[in-house]
């Protein structure tokens, strides 16, 4: 099943998510469609960045679609935007998730890069690093685990993480500031496991 | 100097970044299901509103507070008819007089031209 759709085959193609998902709500056939193509990649890369688990990325971004269809009939254009919303949604999941699953890992659960081909040993050091990097995140307070994704690895500005996390541009500083900080404690007795001694 | 651990970090971050995720088939298919199916539901029926008896009812409290209200009503009414002396007193001390009130008037119930024709 492809999502790729050309400008002739999107009819919504130049309207707002908003505009869509309203056409939705109101039973358009093809509304659903335009709208999974146009947010569930990026939302799924939203919930893989912060999770480092696919299969998890995969529940929680068809969880954020399902709260998205269901929110439809009570849209109010204007009023928010939708990626916006949808951003807020998938890290209240995640962190969530984090917490529920991760609180307590193991550092024997991270996978051994060793014994294996140069590509391979090189992938499975960056699943390792991004492994540890999301049960680190799993630690910190939500707020902060939120921020703290937000800002650096989705690379949104200050300005638009206050929109989504509804606080001001003030706390959302002090929030990606303490949560790196904590961030930072967490892996900092794990460089040479997941290679940085070395580097 | 830069601090290693915010070296690993932003090198942490910098390859989070780079990971794509693109969704496959099954999860697309699983998406526009739940769309198909949220769509296809019907809308629930709003509840049916109450009719302004009823509203009015609820809003001192049903049945136990409209037989509260109506024995309220009755007791005023009888202690502004026939006020105890107790009632009395308190207005005479308050208002610094007595006020009565009679429903009828004795001469139309007694009186020589009265309905009572002695």
């Amino acid at each position: 099943m492809s999502l790729a759709l050309s400008p002739m085959s999107d009819p919504f193609a130049g309207a707002p998510d908003a505009t869509v998902l309203v056409a939705y709500a109101h039973g358009d056939g093809q509304a659903a469609r335009v709208l999974t193509a146009r947010l569930l990649p990026r939302v799924l890369a939203q919930a893989t960045r912060m999770l480092s688990n696919r299969a998890e990325a995969e529940d929680v971004a068809q969880e954020a679609m399902l709260r998205l269809w269901k929110i439809a009939p009570d849209w109010r254009q204007g009023e928010a935007e939708v990626s916006t919303w949808l951003y807020r949604v998938v890290a209240n999941l995640c962190t969530d998730r984090l917490r529920r699953n991760r609180g307590g890992v193991g550092l024997d659960q991270v996978a051994e890069p060793a014994d294996a081909a140069p590509s391979v040993a090189a992938r499975m050091q960056d699943d390792a690093r991004m492994t540890a990097l999301s049960d680190a995140l799993a630690q910190l307070p939500e707020r902060q685990a939120q921020a703290v994704a937000l800002r650096h690895l989705e690379g949104l500005s200050n300005p638009a993480i206050a929109e989504i996390m509804d606080i001001s541009v003030r706390s959302v500083e002090s929030l990606t500031a303490r949560g790196k900080r904590a961030l930072a404690e967490i892996l900092a007795g794990r460089r040479a496991e997941l290679g940085y001694d070395d580097e | 100097m830069n601090d290693p651990h915010d070296d690993m970090l932003d090198d942490l971050f910098a390859t989070a970044r780079k990971g794509t995720a693109q969704p496959g088939h099954d999860l697309i298919a699983r998406v526009l299901a739940d769309a198909d199916a949220l769509q296809s539901a019907p809308a629930p029926q709003p509840a049916q509103k109450p009719g302004l008896w009823t509203q009015l009812m609820e809003a001192i409290g049903g049945w136990p507070a409209v037989s509260g209200l109506a024995t309220a009503t009755i007791a005023g009414v009888w202690i502004g008819v026939a006020p105890p002396a107790a009632v009395e007193d308190l207005t005479a001390t308050l208002i610094g007089d007595e006020v009565g009130v009679a429903l009828f008037s004795g001469d139309l119930l007694l009186g020589d031209e009265g309905l009572i024709d002695g």
